[in-house]
């Protein structure tokens, strides 16, 4: 390989190219070269052939495409000697994807040098497998890369690839590969006495246990074993130590896999691994040598993560915590990261927070770390530590923070300020300073939802107008504001801004005037308010004001030409009205109270959050927030605030539901004439603050963020009306649909969340027998009241729900079994009535029970001899029921076998000749077919995945109905979002909203996957 | 997983860069600029980390090593472990060292085929293979390497 001179001359040249396209010339010149040398077969030697490949690599490595050649880099592979065999491999394994057909033609020359004699054929050919290999090369090689895995004869540096080679087909398809016996294989693998091997193993084993902890807990002590022997008993050839620490990677993959494990039963073992992590935890100093430090850590940093997953005693906890805040202050960068990045990590555990609060000074200071990596991690520890406590020093050190701050931190740092104030802010005032503050400094960041929320807390809080006005109206005397600045002061002075008529500068001309300075600076969404705030301003003036009336007027009539229809529309209708006297005042009056709501900005992080894996968000939703911001008064004695409903602008709303809202007990509209108001106007005036329905007023919208207002256009134009009935709803955490969906694949999870109380939910299962508990959670530090729990049963299922205590003292959790015995076969689902009562509040949710058809199948797999004797026997309907389905979800056949295989119908592959088919077999078990079994043929068309045939078998009818049914709802179900169930809270019984579902079976009309699968 | 090795010099040309998942010419490169342009903005004396996100999608994360003219950059995901990772580049630096005794980035450029024999003796198919000279198979690597590295550096 060395001295192939034409490959160095090349590489000069390239190198000596003065720009791009003299490089770009020499390039095409020496694909052109190549090309014509492949061509000419008889001139070709394998030498040449060799050192073509390597530049054709080379270019492709420049970034140009290479697209001939593939076929002799492939062809290299076969070469008989070394050196051209190599380039092959390696050329082969940058240049083609795992799909490219020309590998295909490589499987065979592969396989025999992996079952070969000669041991470097033997790797180069796992390297290939090891780096692009697909499914083809799954099926046909995987056999024969376990069988050298566990081979005596074989030499270590051969079997550590072979391991590595069986992970990266595991988990490019891991349907492809049968791991079943595996388990005991892997836990004789671990017992390896070469570390080469031994790290390779346990890389393997961090892939499958991941997959499936619960076959591997024979290999969870062998970890601990191997920890024993590398960190205490330092039993190690002195060729695997690295710095002098023993194989560190390895401590740190055995570290890693223990964490797969949800936890340690086994007394002995446990307290064995927890004698190495305190070593590790104790022995661990910062010294000079770089190197060495970052192994040593880097096995800390995993001891670390063992802990917190293993959940340990307190001590030990605050000792782990007291390391990392040592870390956070020592000069070497990544191990400052690390620390912030582990502390965050450690704030979900529980009891830690106070000591963490602890280092909050220098987490402050590693804001300003000259590291943009390390900001960002002390931003998401403050983020995630932040609480009524110490609100106010973090939210004032982000703002300060926030003038100084890179522009791509900024739009995160004012969003995270935003919502920390308002979810800890100890009074209200400061909640406005702090917003007030945050559009100053970085009004470009500031979205619209933060400035509506504050509106949103002023408009509710009367005690807090004049102190906003009397900011906002400071704030404008600035020379440059942001125009989300003259938004919000604008709309605040309209209101409020006669509250401070008496002071100097406040009176109504005096404000109109500094208000239309800006006029001139702002786009064309600004006008509208300003607008709306000028009609205020002059509806307040008291006794009116000739020469303010004046001025005002002129601009009316300017706008009433304007372009825009919505300025247009304003000025025309002000314009009238502020003639109308009465009804003038009627109109503008002081806009009413905001139904309470979750802040959409708190809802628009938890989503983004949602997806981060480590997010601080389960922290979040079980902090306390502070009291200060309560969006509505306190509640009248009768119960909710008036709730809100957006009807169509087409005026339907008679003057009797208008009046209705008037006489509600604290609308803010009682002064208006119930005859007078046409829903037109009022609806022209709430632009920019639009109102939305409670949950369940709007269908489609049951489950979307309540937002603070939305966008103007959403809602533009529309009135206000009181719903028929005084409901008040509860956020919920989550969807309970997506929960419920969740659960009936797997058998414990969150069944229910909302801001009080978390719903979880364990199952097992025997036979036709299931044991669920029910853990209630209360999340607050008050209890939960009149707690109450009902099932609903269907008429194939026996529950029996052990009773619920009445109430859930705080932060406290009761379990609750309840036994299931299914009966027969059917697809109904039982609901649990529930209802809790927080304060004055009554929180009633109806939710399904994932005791579903699936859970009483129990997987089997069949030998193509078992299968087809009994698939012959079941010869027709009503035994074998056949159908073809259309309007599939689009699934590739491994997708679908896995989705089979996740609601326990087993997959056998190789049973059907037809690739394109799925043939499978379980076993259902109800108290009147007994075990009974189940087999399903599938046949695809792979040219339109949206359709299919189904066959279903059993020797039940009923089973084979109902078996058919439920795959075809799980084949083109839609699970997520689905109309779910909306807990309501009322005054009294009979209330429930109308999106709660009935107990079976029109659940299956509810559900839309049934609802679709009825219509097909 | 490791996701991508990546080895440019300080003008942001690419001198060894092997992907782990398969990608077009165009996006490979699209990605080696993405991460110059980061690197390269960055001072002296900060952490090794950077976060990745938007150019390699959710749960990426990136270590990175500065020697004289060039970059050293692993890309992975979340199941390994960060500092593990900035080791492998120490041991792949120290390995190179061994094969060229004190490798140069003229190096790198001339043995272009021998640094993928080397890099694929420690990185196999997105795992951690080897860190010792002992488990090398690659004849012409452990000719030159002399010495075990693991001797000296102990």
């Amino acid at each position: 390989m060395t001295g192939m001179r034409g490959l160095s001359v090349f590489i000069s040249d390239i190198r000596n190219c003065q720009n791009k396209e003299a490089e770009r010339l020499r390039v095409d010149k020496e694909l052109g070269n190549v090309r014509t040398c492949f061509k000419n077969e008889k001139v070709l030697t394998p030498y040449k052939k060799k050192k073509y490949v390597w530049k054709m690599l080379y270019i492709h490595m420049l970034g140009y495409d290479v697209d001939f050649g593939h076929m002799e880099a492939v062809s290299l592979i076969s070469a008989p000697k070394y050196p051209e065999k190599q380039v092959g491999y390696i050329v082969t394994s940058c240049l083609l994807n795992e799909n490219h057909d020309f590998l295909r033609l490589a499987i065979n020359t592969v396989r025999n040098d992996i079952i070969g004699r000669n041991e470097t054929f033997q790797c180069l050919a796992l390297t290939l497998v090891g780096n692009i290999g697909g499914r083809d090369f799954a099926e046909s090689l995987a056999p024969d890369v376990q069988k050298l895995l566990i081979s005596s004869s074989c030499r270590p540096l051969v079997r550590k690839k072979a391991a590595l080679c069986l992970l990266r087909l595991f988990r490019k398809n891991p349907d492809a590969i049968n791991v079943d016996g595996w388990a005991d294989r892997m836990a004789q693998l671990l017992d390896e006495r070469d570390l080469g091997v031994l790290t390779s193993s346990t890389s393997l084993l961090v892939a499958l246990v991941s997959n499936n902890h619960e076959a591997y807990s024979s290999c969870l002590p062998k970890c601990v074993k191997i920890l024993e022997r590398l960190a205490r008993n330092q039993d190690v050839p002195q060729e695997y130590t690295y710095y002098g620490i023993p194989s560190p990677w390895l401590q740190v993959k055995a570290m890693r896999a223990l964490q797969y494990f949800p936890t340690i039963e086994d007394p002995s073992t446990r307290k064995a691994l927890f004698e190495v992590l305190q070593r590790i935890l104790m022995g661990t100093d910062v010294v000079k040598n770089v190197n060495k430090n970052n192994a040593s850590h880097a096995v800390l940093f995993e001891a670390l993560s063992l802990v917190m997953h293993l959940d340990a005693e307190k001590e030990m906890m605050s000792q782990c915590v007291a390391l990392l805040g040592k870390f956070i202050s020592v000069r070497e960068p990544n191990i400052r990261y690390l620390g912030l990045e582990n502390m965050t990590r450690m704030l979900m555990v529980t009891d830690v927070q106070d000591i963490i609060k602890k280092h909050q000074s220098q987490i402050i200071t590693s804001l300003k770390d000259p590291d943009i990596s390390i900001r960002r991690r002390a931003l998401d520890l403050l983020y995630g530590m932040c609480d009524v406590s110490n609100a106010k020093d973090i939210v004032e050190e982000l703002l300060q923070y926030l003038s100084t701050a890179e522009f791509s931190m900024r739009e995160e740092l004012s969003l995270k300020a935003a919502i920390l104030a308002e979810k800890f802010a100890p009074d209200l005032s400061w909640y406005v300073d702090v917003i007030l503050q945050l559009i100053d400094k970085a009004g470009d960041f500031v979205s619209d939802d933060i400035w509506f929320r504050v509106v949103q807390f002023v408009t509710n809080n009367e005690d807090l107008q004049p102190y906003a006005a009397s900011k906002a109206r400071e704030y404008l005397d600035k020379i440059a504001i942001h125009e989300t600045m003259v938004k919000v002061s604008a709309y605040i002075l309209g209101e409020y801004g006669h509250l401070l008529a008496r002071r100097p500068g406040c009176s109504a001309s005096e404000l109109f005037s500094i208000l239309h300075e800006k006029l001139p600076t702002v786009s064309t969404t600004t006008i509208p308010i300003l607008l709306s705030t000028y009609a205020k301003l002059l509806m307040h003036t008291q006794p009116p004001d000739p020469e303010l009336q004046k001025q005002i007027w002129a601009i009316f009539k300017k706008y009433e030409s304007c372009i825009d229809v919505e300025i247009q529309q304003r000025a025309v209708e002000y314009f009238e009205l502020s003639k109308k006297g009465a009804a003038f005042m009627d109109v503008l009056a002081e806009m009413p109270k905001f139904p309470e709501r979750q802040s959409s900005l708190i809802k628009k992080a938890e989503d983004v959050e949602d997806t981060a894996d480590q997010s601080a968000i389960k922290l979040r939703a079980q902090q306390q927030p502070s009291n200060a911001l309560v969006l509505a008064d306190p509640q009248p004695v009768n119960g909710a605030p008036p709730p809100l409903k957006v009807p169509s602008v087409s005026g339907s709303t008679g003057p009797e539901s208008v009046a209705r809202s008037l006489s509600q007990p604290n609308g803010t509209l009682s002064n208006i004439d119930p005859q007078n108001p046409s829903p037109d106007l009022l609806s022209d005036l709430l632009g920019p603050l639009a109102i939305e329905g409670p949950p369940g007023a709007v269908s489609s919208e049951q489950h979307g963020p309540i937002g603070a207002g939305g966008a103007p256009d959403e809602v533009d134009g529309s009135a206000i009306v009181p719903v028929e009935e005084q409901t008040n709803t509860v956020e919920l955490v989550g969807n309970i649909a997506e929960r419920f969906h969740a659960l009936c694949l797997k058998d414990s999870g969150v069944l229910y969340e909302d801001p009080y109380i978390q719903i979880g939910i364990k199952a097992e299962w025997r036979g036709h027998h299931g044991r669920l508990v029910l853990f209630l959670g209360n999340k607050n530090t008050s209890p939960l009241t009149s707690v109450q729990a009902l099932i609903l049963p269907p008429a194939h299922l026996k529950l029996e729900l052990s009773p619920v205590p009445d109430t859930i003292p705080p932060r406290a959790q009761v379990q609750s079994p309840l036994e299931v015995m299914n009966i027969r076969p059917s697809r109904d689902v039982a609901v649990l009535d529930f209802s809790y009562k927080f304060g004055t509040n009554v929180v009633s949710a109806k939710l399904r029970i994932p005791a579903v058809l699936n859970k009483f199948l129990q997987p089997l797999q069949l030998t193509s001899e078992e299968f087809f004797p009994q698939w012959r026997s079941l010869t027709g309907p009503p035994l074998k029921l056949q159908e073809v389905i259309r309007g599939v979800r689009p699934l590739v056949l491994p997708e679908m076998a896995n989705l089979f295989n996740s609601f326990h119908v087993t997959i056998c592959p190789g049973l059907d000749p037809n690739p394109n088919n799925l043939v499978a077999s379980t076993t259902f078990y109800s108290e009147s077919t007994g075990a009974m079994l189940c087999l399903a043929r599938i046949e695809t068309d792979p040219a339109d995945r949206t359709q299919l045939r189904m066959t279903v078998g059993s020797g039940d009818p009923t089973l084979t109905l109902e078996l058919k049914e439920f795959i075809k709802e799980q084949l083109i179900a839609i699970p997520v979002g689905s109309r779910a169930l909306v807990p309501a809270a009322g005054p009294g019984p009979g209330q429930a909203p109308p999106a709660v579902q009935p107990p079976s079976p029109v659940i299956a009309a509810d559900d839309p996957g049934a609802m679709l699968a009825g219509l097909l | 997983m490791i996701k991508a090795v990546m080895m440019m010099n300080t003008q942001g040309k690419p001198r060894l860069a092997k992907f782990y998942d398969f990608m077009t010419v165009e996006k490979q490169q699209e990605l080696i600029r993405g991460v110059f342009s980061v690197l390269c903005s960055r001072p002296e004396n900060v952490s090794s980390f950077l976060e990745i996100d938007s150019l390699f999608g959710p749960d990426s994360r990136l270590v990175y090593k500065h020697y004289a003219t060039l970059y050293f950059v692993l890309v992975f995901d979340g199941s390994e472990n960060e500092l593990a990772m900035l080791d492998l580049i120490q041991v792949l630096v120290e390995t190179l060292d061994k094969c060229f005794s004190n490798v140069c980035e003229l190096d790198i450029v001339f043995n272009y085929s021998k640094m993928h024999a080397v890099l694929d003796e420690i990185v196999f198919g997105g795992q951690i293979r080897s860190c010792l000279k002992r488990d090398f198979t690659c004849p012409e690597v452990c000719f030159r390497v002399a010495r075990p590295i693991a001797s000296k550096l102990a």
